[in-house]
């Protein structure tokens, strides 16, 4: 495995003296990382913010109802807009990058290296504070949603543009050989494979569009941070809060993530190294 | 039209401080995240089990967790344990947090394309773990982690601008507080964005030129 | 070998029980806001707005007659559709803000719109009344003009600039910039101390034009909410907070280590944003207003929002009184 090769490049294999050392280092590590943790969890105490009230109101049912449901809830539905949109939109994108038509492709390159570069929280501020001074005033929802959806087209882009160009050039050859246009050899062959190719990678801008959801903060959008800023705003306990809701995006997106692992191991499309990809038609049992 | 150069004209001191806080906030961030994620990834693939572990939950606690979360959380949550730390460095922190994480997983790729026996070749010798480390495997890991570093650098200029959602200075923050003020939206949300593109931009070339003067040699490399 | 292990599934599952189990064991219920509504003087620092005695205010609010209701087309439309649709905030302490555990929202702004739904409706379902749409600076008069609001009552000063835009009813409320420190600081007094202090204040409040005429050349640090800025002054990232008065006076009743200093020094008045197009609907909000001022029910309200933590007995201001209103 991955893991195996860089540790053998790095250190060697151990004999007996090493074995040892290795031993006593890993006992030594032990006590440094539990003292750390211990440290931490003296300084939390030290400032009285291990007092069971600040803590308890977590579990009161309809502050769990707020955050999991209407939070979490609201996250996930943003996300998903977005994904829904900003993904097709992607491969578009890259499609016309690709494509031979010079102003198609010079449109699309535009496109996709502009808001690469754009930080979203600027997309997110031109929404919500430029675009009124001409009228246009979106609800809430959509002034996190939308530019949630252009940020994401243009690496969704480069994501499909990727895994196209991953494609054996001998598919292409292949199919044209047995008369099927270029249309054709695209939907039918090409994009297909180049699917299975990227769905890890998918899976990724998925994780990051759900931590892109996290703007909702600054327009007031009911997702988890904004339930967690309304939180704050009653009972005025912020370390709490906020590390309560930091664990939350880390396990729901930890999840995703290893979702898209087991989807690589399962589609036998798993890189080791960084060698050539490996496509494999049929799906590993 | 002369409103607009009256306005950039009068807080043009303040806008280049924006735009120093972003490169600053951006640079730091990187070369802070270049350093703990070596460190990181060293740790990830020692055979010290606590050093895994303890490498493994800080790439996965950081790569998962929101960076405007993680900002609110140094910037309004380490006080309460006793950690006042300065605005700008706590934006600093947490780039170099976040972007570690990140980069620890393209040096763990990078060491991975190093063929063992460069390595043995190198012990059989008598080097040093940091000699090691230092002249055989991190010049051979950089050739092919040019590109995968610079979309990490792309990404932690990019989340500097989340450090404005903290009241950092930057040039996001900056362009926001003109705004209030001036109500010049359009002009100053292009001047903000070209900030970016440039940068973006730039650091893309950068990495281009980088690549090719690496590539010019290329023993040893596992292909 | 899979990456769903058994073991992370393991880790899932226990995760998850225990996260029930929780939930389960919670004794139900959640610390409301309610406390027995005592204002003045009292030494309780967990004192809130008391949802029941803000209900019982509004109820008691005066009902436009029918045909006053048919006269305007403007109250005509908002009572079919039931409810005023509010320009405002959910997190603005003592103004606007929504109980996290009852999903309600209490405070003078919400009042004023709660009295005047229940003015034009009639309902004497409280959480009914309003519908509140989130707005900031930047959106509120665009809201207004577009009608995605039929009001905004959201602390929103009455400035000529803006009354070019819509129309302001009332001022409802008078209140000015003051300052809020640690309770240990003895350097700073008042506004001419904030000289060279770090100073902190909300991104989108009229206190920073304040802060730049009354302190130029001092660039505070601004912050996206008020507890953010509370928080600041707390672990000593700033000196001094500059916000409304009463914001910053419900702010020490909880921080018991904060103390608001000095006396007022701006003067803002607050109005209720109405869209320009139809003079009648103004002069419909301003006779609403001065009803309730008249009545007592605006001092009612005062006492059951604003009034928890501030004491004394105001006059409701001079309608008109104010360039743009």
């Amino acid at each position: 495995m991955a893991a195996d090769t860089a540790t053998r490049v790095l250190f060697d294999e151990p004999g007996p003296r090493g074995r040892t050392r290795i031993l006593i280092s890993t006992v030594v590590a032990g006590v440094l990382v539990v003292l750390l943790v211990a440290g931490a969890v003296y300084q939390f105490y030290v400032h009285g913010q291990l007092v069971a009230y600040k803590w308890q109101f977590f579990t009161y049912s309809a502050i769990i109802q707020r955050l999991l449901v209407d939070g979490i809830g609201n996250t996930f539905l943003a996300t998903a807009v977005a994904a829904v949109v900003a993904f097709p939109l992607g491969l578009a994108l890259a499609l016309g990058r690709l494509s031979k038509q010079p102003v198609l492709s010079k449109v699309s390159t535009a496109w996709i290296e502009f808001f690469r570069s754009m930080p979203m929280i600027l997309v997110v501020y031109a929404f919500l504070l430029a675009l009124p001074r001409f009228g246009l005033v979106l609800p809430v929802f959509w002034m996190l949603v939308v530019p949630m959806i252009l940020v994401s087209s243009a690496s969704t882009a480069e994501v499909f543009r990727a895994g196209i160009k991953a494609v054996d050039k001998g598919q292409w050859e292949a199919a044209q050989s047995l008369g099927m246009g270029p249309g054709l050899v695209l939907t039918q062959i090409v994009l297909p494979q180049a699917f299975r190719i990227v769905l890890p990678n998918l899976l990724t801008g998925l994780v990051s569009l759900l931590k892109d959801s996290t703007l909702g903060y600054i327009v007031s959008y009911g997702e988890l941070m904004q339930q967690g800023k309304e939180l704050v705003a009653y009972y005025h306990y912020m370390i709490q809060t906020y590390l309560v809701i930091a664990l939350i995006y880390v396990v729901i997106n930890w999840l995703l993530t290893r979702l898209a692992s087991w989807l690589q191991v399962r589609m036998g499309t798993r890189r080791v190294a960084a060698g050539p990809i490996v496509v494999d038609l049929e799906p590993a049992q | 039209m002369n409103q607009i150069w009256q306005m950039l004209g009068d807080n043009s001191s303040f806008l280049l401080n924006g735009v120093l806080t972003t490169v600053g906030l951006t640079i730091l961030g990187f070369v802070g995240a270049l350093v703990i994620g070596t460190i990181v990834a060293v740790f990830r693939v020692s055979p010290i089990t606590p050093l895994r572990v303890l490498g493994t939950v800080y790439v996965e606690f950081f790569r998962n967790v929101p960076l405007l979360t993680l900002l609110i959380l140094i910037v309004f949550g380490l006080p309460d344990i006793g950690l006042l730390i300065p605005l700008f460095w706590c934006g600093v922190l947490g780039l170099v947090l976040a972007g570690s994480a990140f980069i620890c997983e393209t040096v763990r790729s990078g060491i991975n394309t190093i063929s063992v026996g460069q390595s043995e070749a190198a012990r059989a010798l008598g080097m040093s773990f940091s000699t090691q480390l230092r002249l055989i495997i991190l010049p051979q890991a950089f050739r092919t982690m040019v590109q995968p570093l610079v979309n990490n650098f792309i990404g932690i200029l990019i989340g500097s601008s989340l450090a404005a959602a903290v009241g950092v200075s930057d040039i996001t923050n900056v362009t926001q507080q003109l705004n209030i003020r001036y109500a010049e939206a359009v002009v100053l949300f292009l001047l903000s964005g070209a900030v970016y593109l440039v940068f973006a931009l730039g650091a893309g070339g950068v990495g281009s030129w980088l690549e090719r003067l690496v590539s010019k040699s290329r023993i040893g490399s596992a292909r | 070998m899979y990456a769903f292990s058994r073991r992370g599934l393991f880790y899932v599952a226990a995760g998850s029980s225990a996260a029930v189990a929780l939930a389960a064991c919670s004794s139900g219920a959640p610390p409301t806001g309610t406390s027995s509504g005592s204002a003045s003087g009292s030494a309780n620092a967990n004192r809130q707005i008391s949802q029941d005695a803000y209900d019982a205010v509004i109820k008691g609010g005066p009902v436009a007659g029918a045909s006053v209701v048919s006269a305007s087309p403007w109250a005509t439309k908002i009572k079919s559709q039931g409810y005023v649709k509010r320009g405002g905030t959910t997190t603005g302490a003592i103004f606007s803000l929504k109980d996290p555990t009852t999903g309600r929202i209490a405070g003078f702004d919400a009042g004023i719109g709660d009295l005047l739904a229940h003015y034009i409706t009639g309902g004497t379902d409280v959480s009914k009344l309003t519908q509140v749409a989130q707005t900031s600076v930047d959106t509120r008069e665009t809201m207004l003009q577009n009608n995605t609001v039929d009001i905004v009552v959201a602390t929103y000063s009455i400035t000529v600039p803006r009354a070019q835009k819509i129309a302001f009813a009332g001022p409802y409320y008078s209140s000015g910039d003051s300052i809020q420190v640690r309770a240990d600081n003895t350097t700073i007094k008042s506004v001419d101390d904030l000289k060279d202090k770090k100073l902190v204040t909300e991104s989108n409040s009229t206190a920073i034009t304040a802060l730049q005429k009354y302190v130029p050349g001092n660039t505070p640090t601004l912050f996206a909410d008020n507890d953010s800025c509370v928080a600041a002054v707390q672990q000593g990232r700033a000196d001094a907070y500059i916000l409304d008065e009463a914001i910053l006076l419900g702010n020490a009743v909880k921080a018991t280590d904060l103390k608001v200093v000095g006396t007022p020094f701006t003067v803002d008045p607050y109005g209720v944003g109405v869209n320009k197009d139809d003079p009648a609907v103004k002069a419909f909000v301003n006779t609403f207003l001065q009803k309730i001022f008249d009545s007592g029910d605006w001092l009612k309200l005062w006492k059951a929002t604003v009034g928890v933590y501030v004491d004394g007995v105001p006059t409701p201001p001079a309608i008109g009184s104010v360039a743009g209103s």
